[in-house]
């Protein structure tokens, strides 16, 4: 067929104007129209299920299916109301989740949506909710550009908030003289690394003696690692990925350094071991470990190993507070339409609550959680201090 | 000298890595985008075993060479053959051969990602222990001295196979003209799918030997190396081998000196730089010749 360019252009804008149609007939009613609670309240969860970070979409999607099990079977909403939850791979891409949540707030019985969890995918959906004043709790999604607006919230501390554990515990131990060891490009470890580490040092009294950063493709620590161990620190912050870390610690030892290694929430849940002895007595802050030993914690481990198998990781516990952070929106709103759920999910965040991650507050619509520093001994965590 | 030693063991890692990937692209004309998926599903396969049985390192060397020769012959025996039959001419093959290398590509990147939700995985239950070794100075370890070996010593092997036996000049005329070569008795479906079998086992081989050195393997590691390989190919010159590990120690080079200077956040930015500035001087690659595209 042979186009001509105004031909193309008329069909490109008709695409357009078609997918801003479709955006644009879903209206914003939803199940519930008379500002009460209706019977069947419908969420959507849109995360990666597949694709690089699929342990952190699984984790949270399994999180959130047993909060909606407790929620119903507790008919904590009311007798014979039931949240609903269907769960859409975003599959690792962009434009996927931006499909999927374009598609979630043009569907009327769509009451919220619990949001993508990489920070890209949850900074170009969440102009589109807001917009739409569609209520959407994301978790991870650490970029800056999600939380922007009232019907935007995130279930997920960000790592500096809870890091100070770290910094603490390096003041108490006494090791004073740090080194740093960073991925650069990737935000939430960069930004640690650049701001927020130098100003807890200062306030602890550590002395960095070294800053080194690294890229997400660099796979070899050797010269890192030599330069690093030629320092003679007492501690090394590894501020990298799991794989790199693994790497990346093994490497430092065999340069010869021995102190202790600090890493961070990407060693959690088993991430480490594959450093085998290397990794041992390494500590790292979390916002939730399995080994928690408060009655919320303990209560939802051992819900999710019955149901699961398994122990919980920090996703999924994320995962499980939002869905309550929804219900307890939906109860103290007493409205379970889209409106009614972000005034609900504000008041929530104004007042806090006990969740998996222990006592929950927020800065506006952004979740705080007290943290807790663990130490890996080779096949678990054990709590050093919360 | 430590900074020396660094980069031979860096090139070598690339170069192993490199080498299966340069062989295919510059004899049979496939370039293989799923030579990365190979190289991490191989040594992910040897990892599933050995977690179940402990095993030795040329164990674990062998069940990924197996596992990548496998994958690759199969490749390009039910993926890359069928296209290069039913494509026009070169040129559009060459197009579809790397969207369909693409495709293969995901499905064992979906397996590992599926089997490790996406965690490092390794050798931790191999029977084998790295050792570091002090002399004048100098650190190095058993396994580095192990992949700078190997990664030499099989490119240097593999240049002069290319330039001495009859398999290998049989390899090179059909880089230059397949057609010609079948006219010649070369037979070339057969001799494509050893070639890629070959390819696939140096994937394996740089899949074991990474783990090895490095300690663990992300399921992201292949893409991360299939781009540099590919840097390197072209800047030593499409169809030289030699220029495959000029590239790899260049571009080795060049990392360590930034790293050296503690400008990591730069590494990308200025050895992709660097290729690209001689390129502009020698577009055909520092060791490729015009006249000829492949051979």
């Amino acid at each position: 067929m042979n186009w001509t360019v105004p031909r193309r252009a008329v069909a490109a804008w008709a695409s357009v104007l078609a997918v801003l149609a479709l955006t644009a007939c879903g209206g914003s009613t939803t199940a519930s129209t008379d500002g009460g609670i209706a019977e069947e309240i419908r969420m959507i969860g849109i995360r990666d299920q597949t694709g690089p970070v699929a342990y952190a979409g699984v984790g949270a999607a399994r999180g959130a299916e047993l909060a909606v099990a407790e929620v119903n079977e507790q008919e904590y909403l009311g007798k014979g109301v039931s949240l609903v939850l269907e769960e859409i791979d975003s599959a690792g891409e962009i434009e996927r989740a931006s499909s999927e949540v374009t598609r979630a707030v043009s569907d009327s019985e769509v009451s919220v949506i619990l949001g993508p969890i990489q920070g890209q995918q949850s900074a170009a959906v969440a102009p589109v909710t807001e917009s739409r004043q569609v209520p959407i709790v994301f978790t991870q999604s650490a970029s800056d550009g999600v939380v922007i607006g009232d019907y935007t919230f995130r279930a997920t501390a960000p790592m500096h908030t809870f890091y100070h554990h770290a910094a603490e515990y390096l003041a108490d131990e006494g090791l004073t003289d740090v080194a740093v060891l960073y991925n650069s490009t990737y935000p939430t470890l960069a930004e640690l690394a650049e701001k927020h580490l130098p100003e807890m040092a200062a306030a602890e009294g550590l002395n960095v003696v070294e800053s080194v950063p690294v890229q997400s493709t660099t796979q070899d620590f050797t010269a890192q690692a030599q330069a690093l161990a030629g320092k003679e620190p007492d501690a090394v912050i590894v501020l990298l990925l799991s794989s790199q870390s693994v790497t990346a610690m093994t490497q430092l030892r065999q340069a010869g350094y021995d102190g202790q290694f600090v890493g961070n929430t990407n060693n959690a849940g088993g991430n480490a071991a594959e450093a085998g002895e290397h990794s041992v007595d390494m500590v790292y802050p979390v916002d939730f470990s399995a080994a928690q030993q408060d009655p919320e914690a303990t209560r939802f481990v051992t819900a999710y190993q019955e149901r699961f198998g398994d122990l919980p990781q920090t996703y999924a516990a994320e995962g499980y507070d939002a869905v309550w952070w929804v219900a307890r929106a939906i109860r103290a709103s007493g409205d379970s339409s889209r409106e009614g759920i972000s005034r609900g999910l504000q008041q929530v965040a104004a007042e806090g609550f006990t969740g998996a991650m222990g006592d929950l507050t927020f800065e506006g619509n952004d979740m705080r959680v007290p943290g807790v520093l663990v130490r890996w001994d080779g096949e678990r965590e054990n709590i050093v201090s919360d | 000298m430590q900074e020396l030693l660094n980069t031979l063991t860096l090139g070598s890692i690339y170069l192993l890595f490199a080498l299966g990937m340069a062989l295919a692209w510059s004899t049979i004309g496939i370039l293989n985008f799923a030579h990365g998926a190979i190289f991490v599903f191989s040594a992910f396969s040897a990892h599933f075993i050995s977690d179940f049985v402990p095993l030795s390192m040329p164990a674990i060397i062998l069940i990924s060479v197996l596992v990548g020769a496998t994958l690759s012959a199969l490749t390009q025996w039910l993926a890359f053959e069928p296209i290069l039959k039913r494509s026009k001419n070169h040129r559009s093959a060459e197009l579809r051969i790397l969207i369909g290398g693409i495709g293969v590509a995901a499905i064992p990147i979906a397996l590992v990602d599926w089997a490790t939700a996406s965690a490092p995985f390794g050798f931790a239950n191999s029977s084998y222990s790295t050792q570091v070794y002090e002399i004048m100075g100098l650190r190095i370890t058993n396994t580095s001295l192990i992949v700078i070996i190997a990664g030499v010593g099989i490119a240097v092997g593999l240049t002069l196979w290319l330039r001495r036996s009859r398999q290998g000049l049989g390899l090179r005329a059909i880089g230059v003209d397949s057609e010609t070569a079948s006219l010649m008795g070369v037979n070339r479906t057969v001799m494509a799918i050893g070639t890629m079998a070959i390819a696939g086992g140096l994937a394996g081989l740089a899949g074991a030997l990474q783990v090895f050195q490095l300690q663990a393997m992300g399921v992201e590691t292949g893409d991360q190396l299939l781009i540099k390989a590919f840097a390197m190919i072209v800047l030593g010159g499409l169809g030289s081998m030699a220029g495959v590990i000029l590239g790899a120690f260049v571009l080795a080079g060049a990392e360590s000196l930034i790293f050296a200077a503690n400008m990591g956040t730069w590494v990308d930015a200025v050895s992709f730089g660097l290729i690209f500035l001689v390129l502009l001087v020698r577009p055909q690659g520092i060791f490729g010749r015009q006249e000829v595209r492949r051979t």
